[in-house]
């Protein structure tokens, strides 16, 4: 069952073009040239129940504002948009009860106080019986493994920690869907990782729809089996994962240590040498060239070798230009 | 009905909450009751200096002229007490797009926005402007009956609502401009001007100004109108009909603009 559904939806802003210098600003006051940038481009989606997807983009790409049209924040210009069965710009209070948001810049927690005091706040926004608040709320303080932080003031915590709390917040009224927008910004890599493991437990095991936006291919590659790629307002991939890096993660990086001092240039049939000195040799080759390469550093004897995926970034900055070049 | 008690129980805690905000820090919960305090003193001091000289405006002599100063302090406490703090925030949030979060919540974003941040600090304020009324009717020499305290409180209630309605009305053109800085400047200055001048005291365009445009010169000359007897049936007819018109326009202007926000990118 689709939870989500869109069609042609697309969000146009107006923007105004003002001309250089004071005259300019002078002319501004009577006549305006305006420009219409598409934030959101005729994107079509459709999104099951219980799946969890990535949506990644460069900054400006759209992602956010598709979720601020998928949560009602704001109206789209034009195309149709349901959520639940909803139009989520109606802002219907059943419809905000079904689903949550969670941005990582914005925080819905009270600073001075402690986590345990917002969520008594969003126990009564959501109206969630007093059992049943006691209930998810120790379900989600044990998997989070926050107990101890629970009556700290908010303002003290750390920004994983911090985030924890953001998401048993959200967690708590038992969402049929959850935006994620950016949740892992800022943190390091030990938290991002509890973060991860969290929600993908959230999701297996309370089957929620999770979306989520990151600028992190890690997350996306470890949580979203599906994910859907944005650029200029448009969606340019919407498929498997898997898929995705499959097509794009083409080359592989070999780094090669010797004991002797060995000449490079005969490793080098296709690839790059990204850094070459007599006892070590790290080359970046072509995917189907990695055995022949393998095969020439074997002969040299080496003392360590190791073979690893290209790096995340290039392979996002090759998806992202990859429509222009098509 | 459901609606209502869920509303409720979200004031109370949001209440509980800011109470529990405020007492964080020592000084952020005992300094609002000087401050407040002496704002107050400051606000007598002027009127003191203004009507020591001046015997009457129009038909009112110095009791009605200290009814109309208690009353205008009374709205203005309560005001101060219940939503002031909560109000002066939403351009901010409309600007800086803190209204997402608002948005997304099962809550009416305004109900919400409008009680979070009480103030017990200006309850002394009330109890203060209340003395001052009853001082006034003791100066004029007055003994309303029980119907003319029960239009008087009626009066006081629909105008707490229309100073309400104003506030959130100059707020939410935030939705639709850059800054509401000046129209908050020049709200500022009204209620300045018509805290220390009853709406009697206006003539011609003043009057005109004052009682239909920017409608601050009748917040609390009607009710005072109201328990001295002077009151006419239009006068009524038109105040009631300037709080409707104004509520609906407010109404109307919130719900346009949250359809209209353009949420701050992230």
């Amino acid at each position: 069952m689709n939870v989500i559904e869109t069609e042609n939806l697309t969000k146009t802003y107006k923007r105004y073009k003002k001309r250089e210098g004071i005259i300019g600003s002078i002319q501004g006051l009577w006549k305006r040239e305006y420009e219409e940038k598409n934030a959101v481009n005729s994107v079509n989606l459709k999104i099951e129940e219980g799946e969890f997807i990535g949506l990644i983009g460069p900054n400006g790409a759209g992602k956010t504002t598709l979720i601020k049209m998928l949560t009602g924040i704001i109206a789209p210009t034009s195309g149709r948009i349901e959520v639940l069965g909803y139009y989520p710009n109606d802002l219907k209070n059943e419809f905000k009860e079904k689903y949550a948001v969670v941005m990582g810049q914005k925080s819905q927690l009270f600073f001075e106080l402690t986590a345990n005091d917002t969520l008594r706040l969003f126990k009564e926004i959501y109206g969630i019986p007093e059992a049943e608040y006691q209930e998810r709320k120790q379900y989600f303080i044990e998997l989070f493994g926050v107990e101890k932080l629970m009556n700290m003031q908010v303002r003290t915590l750390s920004l994983g920690e911090r985030m924890k709390m953001e998401l048993i917040a959200a967690l708590l009224h038992n969402p049929q869907i959850l935006f994620l927008d950016e949740p892992t910004i800022g943190l390091d890599a030990i938290a991002s990782r509890q973060i991860r493991g969290f929600l993908k437990q959230v999701n297996q095991e309370k089957g929620t729809t999770i979306i989520l936006t990151s600028h992190y291919m890690e997350d996306i590659k470890t949580l979203c089996g599906r994910c859907v790629v944005i650029n200029h307002g448009s969606k340019i991939y919407d498929g498997r994962t898997e898929a995705l890096f499959e097509k794009y993660q083409n080359s592989k990086k070999i780094t090669a240590i010797f004991e002797q001092p060995v000449d490079g240039s005969r490793f080098l049939t296709d690839g790059l040498m990204l850094e070459d000195t007599p006892h070590k040799k790290v080359i970046s080759v072509p995917k189907e060239k990695t055995y022949q390469v393998l095969q020439a550093i074997m002969e040299e004897n080496p003392s360590d070798i190791s073979v690893e995926e290209e790096e995340i970034g290039t392979v996002v900055e090759r998806i992202y230009k990859g429509r222009s070049e098509t | 009905m459901k609606q209502f008690r869920k509303n409720y129980r979200v004031l109370k805690e949001l209440v509980r909450l800011r109470f529990q905000n405020l007492m964080m820090f020592k000084i952020g919960f005992f300094g609002p009751f000087f401050v407040d305090g002496s704002l107050f003193a400051v606000q007598l001091l002027v009127f003191q200096a203004v009507y020591s000289n001046v015997e009457r405006i129009g038909s009112w002599g110095k009791g009605e002229m200290i009814i109309y100063i208690g009353t205008y302090s009374l709205l203005n406490a309560v005001n101060m007490v219940i939503c002031f703090f909560g109000i002066c925030g939403i351009s901010g949030k409309i600007k800086n797009g803190e209204m997402d979060l608002y948005l997304t919540k099962p809550v009416s974003p305004l109900f919400r926005i409008s009680l979070e941040r009480i103030n017990p600090g200006s309850i002394p304020l009330v109890i203060m402007s209340v003395c001052i009324i009853f001082y006034g009717i003791h100066t004029a020499d007055m003994q309303p009956g029980g119907k003319k305290v029960l239009c008087y409180l009626f009066w006081l209630l629909i105008m707490q609502v229309f100073y309400y309605d104003m506030e959130v009305l100059i707020r939410s053109i935030a939705f639709y401009t850059i800054s509401t800085a000046k129209m908050e400047q020049l709200e500022e200055a009204c209620l300045d001007l018509c805290m220390k001048l009853p709406g009697i005291a206006f003539y011609g365009i003043y009057k005109f100004i004052f009682y239909c445009i920017l409608p601050y010169g009748i917040m609390a000359t009607l009710p005072v109108q109201s328990l001295i007897g002077e009151m006419s049936l239009g006068l009524g007819i038109y105040g009631i009909l300037a709080v409707c018109i104004f509520t609906g326009v407010t109404a109307f202007l919130w719900k346009n603009g949250i359809r209209h926000y353009n949420s701050a990118s992230s």
